[in-house]
């Protein structure tokens, strides 16, 4: 009887103990996995603008980034950087809400381009900077303000009547223009696409022979590059990327969309394919 | 003076004879650009949809092709009084292979691709209208001969042969045009259909004429 009483005596203690002090030994550990600000989850879009960079080297000055937030908690935040056809794994910390500068991320480190980005979220902007791992690149560090923006894919979306198309990166020189004093100089002519990327969508006609046998390599490009432009793929080519990092609705969102292009585009995608091939070979040399 | 203005024509000749060579090469690269046969390559590329739908296109595509190569050798040979004199049997030869090539494999072949050439109505006519008068003109050509008109053979051969070489005109025209305005690629086709064989027409008459309608 009287162990009968003890045990009932324990029992009552251990639930009154269970009752009293609730959870306070797993209090830290739900905390560092307790996600914080879900409402930076998602893509932050803008320029990527080179502050630091070797003066003698070409460089692109402003390339167009996605940082991409995915999860945010005490102990890490994970993100993606998907930026001129490079698409890197984010991790690192976020010290306080309160503190400056509170995001601290490394990209891996194997790939020569890696490098730390350092940024803070205000009301509706993210700012920040990157600096390389490796100095010997052309570009050591970047500034970024960013906006928020999802990406999300339309096959209706078309470039905007705005840009001009002026390749700036392949002239061809020139000996054309005489001075006065009967000098010439070289004139560099850049290509310029027609109204006819603003117009055509690989992303929603069957395109037709008929409809691309007047089309220069520069417009059969940029309509094919469109169809990649709306899934978010990011462009390795500069000589792309000019056409595409200007316009509102493109986001970078992926390195490969092969698996997301629908079977029209698919088609498409060849036939433009084929005639960017035979524009290359026929278009001003002796033949057709 | 006439032995000067003899010198001149000789240096011309020179001049023709190598420019004709160059361009002749250039025309059999083009031709070879075809071999292996493939359906998808060189020109037939912006054609799949007249391979997938017309039958006989690629077939009557590769007798044109490879047929035509052939009547530019007749610049080599036709209009060479050198030859003419001493070895007529060559002359005549080769005007028999130029004469059954035109007229039975070329020149219909060419009406026939022509009706579905590029850059629309505007040079689909120019192309087949071109056909019509090559074959034309190849067979007054061989029946002034038939009936002793050496002259008049002469003049319709000119005519012909002027039209031939529209081969290589055009493509030369081609790379003018684009090298000097950039014009969208068809554009510059159907302009070439036209500009490849009328300003020949007009030249080989203005010769016809200084030559023997003095």
């Amino acid at each position: 009887m009287k162990k009968i009483i003890y045990v009932l005596l324990a029992i009552a203690l251990v639930s009154c103990r269970k009752d009293k002090q609730p959870v306070t030994p797993t209090v830290t550990t739900i905390d560092n996995v307790e996600e914080l600000h879900t409402e930076w989850y998602g893509s932050w879009v803008g320029d990527f603008e080179a502050e630091e960079y070797d003066q003698n080297k070409d460089i692109v000055y402003v390339n167009k980034i996605n940082i991409s937030i995915k999860k945010i908690t005490y102990n890490d935040v994970i993100a993606q950087s998907i930026v001129a056809g490079n698409s890197r794994p984010l991790s690192g910390s976020f010290s306080s809400p309160d503190a400056d500068g509170n995001f601290v991320l490394t990209e891996p480190g194997d790939n020569k381009y890696d490098g730390t980005f350092t940024f803070k979220i205000k009301g509706d902007t993210l700012s920040g900077s990157w600096t390389s791992i490796n100095k010997n690149i052309p570009v050591t560090k970047r500034t970024f303000k960013l906006v928020k923006k999802q990406f999300a894919y339309d096959p209706e979306l078309m470039l905007p009547e705005e840009g001009d198309y002026v390749d700036r990166y392949n002239p061809k020189m020139e000996k054309t223009e005489v001075t006065e004093d009967g000098e010439t100089y070289n004139e560099a002519l850049f290509r310029q696409a027609s109204e006819s990327v603003r117009t055509i969508n690989g992303s929603t006609t069957a395109l037709k022979e008929e409809g691309l046998k007047n089309l220069k390599k520069i417009d059969l490009e940029i309509i094919r590059n469109t169809i990649f432009a709306r899934h978010g793929y990011t462009f390795k080519k500069k000589s792309v990327r000019q056409f595409f990092d200007p316009v509102e609705w493109y986001v970078p969102v992926s390195e490969d969309v092969s698996g997301d292009l629908t079977d029209l585009e698919k088609k498409n995608i060849v036939l433009l394919k084929r005639f960017e091939k035979y524009a290359e070979d026929n278009y001003d040399s002796f033949g057709r | 003076m006439v032995p000067q203005s003899s010198k001149a024509n000789s240096i011309l000749k020179w001049i023709w004879r190598l420019a004709f060579s160059i361009f002749f090469y250039l025309m059999l690269a083009i031709t070879l650009r075809y071999f292996p046969i493939n359906p998808d390559v060189a020109f037939l590329q912006i054609k799949q949809s007249e391979i997938s739908s017309v039958p006989a296109y690629f077939s009557v595509f590769y007798i044109h092709v490879c047929s035509s190569a052939f009547t530019l050798l007749a610049g080599f040979t036709q209009f060479s009084n050198t030859i003419l004199r001493k070895h007529p049997s060559i002359h005549k030869r080769i005007g028999i292979v130029y004469v059954y090539t035109v007229i039975l494999l070329s020149a219909p072949s060419g009406i026939y691709i022509g009706y579905f050439a590029n850059g629309g109505i505007t040079s689909k006519i120019s192309f087949m209208l071109l056909g019509i008068l090559w074959f034309l003109f190849t067979i007054l050509g061989i029946r002034m001969i038939k009936i002793g008109r050496t002259s008049a053979h002469e003049q319709w051969m000119l005519r012909s042969f002027a039209l031939a070489f529209s081969a290589i005109t055009l493509r030369l025209w081609k790379v003018i045009l684009v090298f000097l305005f950039h014009p969208p690629p068809m554009d510059v086709y159907r302009i070439i259909a036209w500009l490849g064989w009328i300003p020949n027409l007009l030249i080989i008459e203005w010769y016809i004429a200084k030559k023997y309608k003095k």
